[in-house]
């Protein structure tokens, strides 16, 4: 019977409902899609890291990640190379590198790089650089001389296909090596910053040119979906000689990331919240402008001996109606958007530079992550509900006599 | 006295003897070789003034050079009194740098080899390369010419197929006598990037030798950097504890 009579009320004025049902539509869908797109930016930003030469884990010899010199490369693969062969789950892949700033200069331009020596067999099925040539080709396994560099750099050392690029580094006997290589691919990557900075040669040449007989800087190891990175890292430390390696999950290598990734949480809810507060001022001024015209009515409901309790149902009933309802229409709207959006993604290239301060992929994808709608939701309909208390219990609160006389 | 005047005489005798050598050869390697020999000396004592020109702006500094055979050099900036005490070694391919402010030896990183030296046109890597153009190069004479009375060899230089060098050809200009009027510098497009001249071949040092050198970069008639030597002596022998990181940081003797 209530639920009737509360149904019929929220349509007595379907203007003030649609303009309010509007307020939620509009709140539940930007808190859907937003809170989608953070997500998308964060899952970018973790595949993004991953496959920029990050892995799931790496292990370097220790003392390396404090001060990556070339005196802190590790003589010995092998060692780590057996242990791998025992710990990794199946599926699981890895590359040696070899990887040192280096200078890299032509007769115009010159600019620091990070040197990375790979295998490139091994390293295609690991990182990013495998799928990612634009021009050229890529290296063989037997390329003395050749050389990979992003396109991005291409255009800023004015130069292309086939050049030649001279690269100096410090060696392992703390001389000055340099050497010329002549460019053979260039590759395109998620961020202008990732073309500029990697530069890619041959784990032998690497070897050659630094005078680093067998040594690599470090092994990088990519997980097959599922596996966790944290237990496998445990294992591995565990079946390496102790004190001489380091071995560090992606969680550590991508520090930025994963502080972004626990702040991602509390600030959806923050953004919810916020949200929220906007639209929660509108719908208690709505419901209490409903209250306030019907002043006379409750009185005769009260008068007629209905319960302070039964009239607090009666209003909340109207505005949960109106909150559901909004709450669908939103929903949907956001689900629908979150779908367009999924095929091609916001397209950021235009503001690349801008995005790429802030760390983002070129394209966003939204993620939908169920845990984010239910609170949303949850959101909505109880903080809703909880300011619906206030105009409710105003009109629960009545005297029948003085609201039979108002006016 | 006396010891100076054979000095002087090794020299001018020494320089007899390269110029007989190449004279009748005309190979272009021994040419590039004995004039680099040449303008290079065996050892050599000089005062030179450091032109920068800017559109906006030129500054002069005076250096103190010495230099041994074709790999070990030592500069010392005299003046402006600002840039007193600073200092450059090179030994081989590895170079130092001295600042008096901090009292601090820097060993050159590579990541400063190609930065130019004191602000200069002269990059970190033409010092400390300089011998890169004997041993990274394959030359061919293209054509000689006849000026100012002189005989006037060209030479092109295209840098070895795996040479870490950064250009793709250079250009030299030589006299019969082993004077370097010119040098220049292209990309891998033989496009001209920069280019050396001489100028004002005088007496110096008890041989002929250009007074002024001028790096200028192509298509910047504004900028440039020139050498101008002050006094220059050749001498037989310059003792090897002359290059030391003591001596980098000690600047007046």
């Amino acid at each position: 019977m209530h639920l009737r009579l509360a149904w019929r009320n929220i349509w007595r004025n379907p203007r003030r409902t649609a303009v309010i049902m509007c307020a939620v539509v509009i709140g539940v869908w930007s808190m859907i899609l937003l809170g989608a797109l953070m997500r998308g930016v964060a899952a970018g930003m973790i595949k993004n890291g991953i496959a920029t030469l990050t892995g799931h884990i790496q292990v370097h010899q220790r003392g390396y990640r404090t001060d990556p010199a070339i005196e802190n490369s590790m003589t010995t693969p092998e060692v780590v190379e057996n242990a791998l062969r025992k710990v990794l789950p199946n599926g699981a892949q890895w590359a040696r590198r070899v990887r040192v700033n280096a200078i890299a200069s032509n007769a115009r331009h010159s600019s620091g790089v990070t040197l990375v020596g790979i295998d490139p067999a091994t390293e295609a099925r690991v990182s990013f650089i495998g799928k990612a040539i634009a021009d050229g080709r890529y290296l063989k396994p037997d390329d003395p001389h050749g050389i990979l560099v992003g396109a991005a750099l291409l255009e800023q050392f004015e130069t292309k296909l086939g050049r030649k690029l001279v690269l100096m580094s410090q060696d392992t006997a703390g001389e000055i090596a340099s050497r010329a290589f002549h460019i053979v691919g260039s590759f395109r990557a998620e961020m202008q910053a990732t073309e500029k900075r990697f530069i890619f040669v041959t784990v032998s040449a690497a070897q050659q040119m630094l005078k680093l007989p067998n040594g690599i800087s470090e092994v990088s190891v990519l997980l097959p979906a599922g596996a966790n990175s944290e237990d496998v890292a445990a294992r591995l430390a565990a079946a390496l000689p102790s004190g001489r390696y380091e071995v560090h999950t992606w969680r550590e290598l991508l520090p930025l990331v994963t502080t972004y990734l626990q702040l991602m949480d509390g600030f959806i809810f923050i953004w919810y919240v916020v949200t929220f507060v906007a639209m929660g001022f509108g719908i208690v001024n709505t419901t209490l402008m409903a209250v306030f015209e019907r002043i006379r009515e409750f009185g005769l409901l009260k008068a007629l001996g209905m319960k302070p309790g039964w009239i607090i149902r009666e209003v909340l009933t109207e505005s949960f109606f109106i909150l559901i309802i909004g709450m669908l229409i939103g929903n949907l709207l956001a689900f629908a958007c979150i779908y367009a959006l999924s095929g091609s993604g916001i397209d950021l290239s235009a503001f690349a530079a801008g995005a790429e301060f802030a760390g983002m992929s070129r394209v966003i994808y939204p993620a939908f992550h169920g845990k984010d709608v239910v609170l949303a939701n949850l959101v909505v309909i109880g903080l809703g509900l909880l300011v619906c208390l206030y105009p409710a219990g105003k009109a629960a609160r009545l005297i029948p006599v003085k609201a039979l006389a108002h006016t | 006295m006396t010891s100076k005047s054979i000095t002087t005489l090794c020299a001018a005798l020494l320089s007899i003897t390269v110029v007989t050598r190449a004279g009748p050869t005309q190979d272009a390697q021994t040419i590039v070789e004995d004039g680099f020999n040449y303008w290079r000396g065996k050892s050599s004592v000089a005062t030179v003034l450091m032109t920068i020109h800017r559109p906006e702006w030129e500054r002069t500094m005076t250096i103190k050079a010495w230099t041994k055979g074709q790999k070990d050099s030592l500069f010392h900036i005299l003046a402006p009194p600002k840039d007193y005490g600073n200092g450059t070694l090179k030994k081989g391919r590895e170079m130092w740098m001295y600042n008096p402010k901090v009292n601090r030896v820097i060993k050159v990183p590579p990541s400063m080899m190609s930065q130019a030296w004191m602000g200069s046109d002269f990059s970190n890597n033409d010092l400390s390369k300089s011998d890169s153009l004997l041993t990274d190069y394959v030359h061919t004479l293209i054509g000689t010419e006849m000026h100012d009375g002189h005989k006037v060899y060209s030479i092109q230089s295209m840098p070895k197929p795996e040479a870490p060098v950064v250009w793709g050809m250079q250009k030299l200009k030589i006299r019969d006598d082993l004077i370097l009027l010119s040098q220049e510098f292209y990309d891998e497009d033989l496009q001209l990037v920069k280019a050396m001249t001489t100028l004002d071949i005088q007496m110096l040092g008890g041989k002929m030798f250009p007074k002024v050198w001028q790096m200028q970069k192509a298509e910047e008639e504004d900028r440039y950097t020139r050498l101008t030597y002050q006094s220059l002596a050749f001498e037989s022998d310059l003792p090897d504890r002359l290059f030391t990181l003591a001596n980098l940081r000690r600047p007046m003797r």
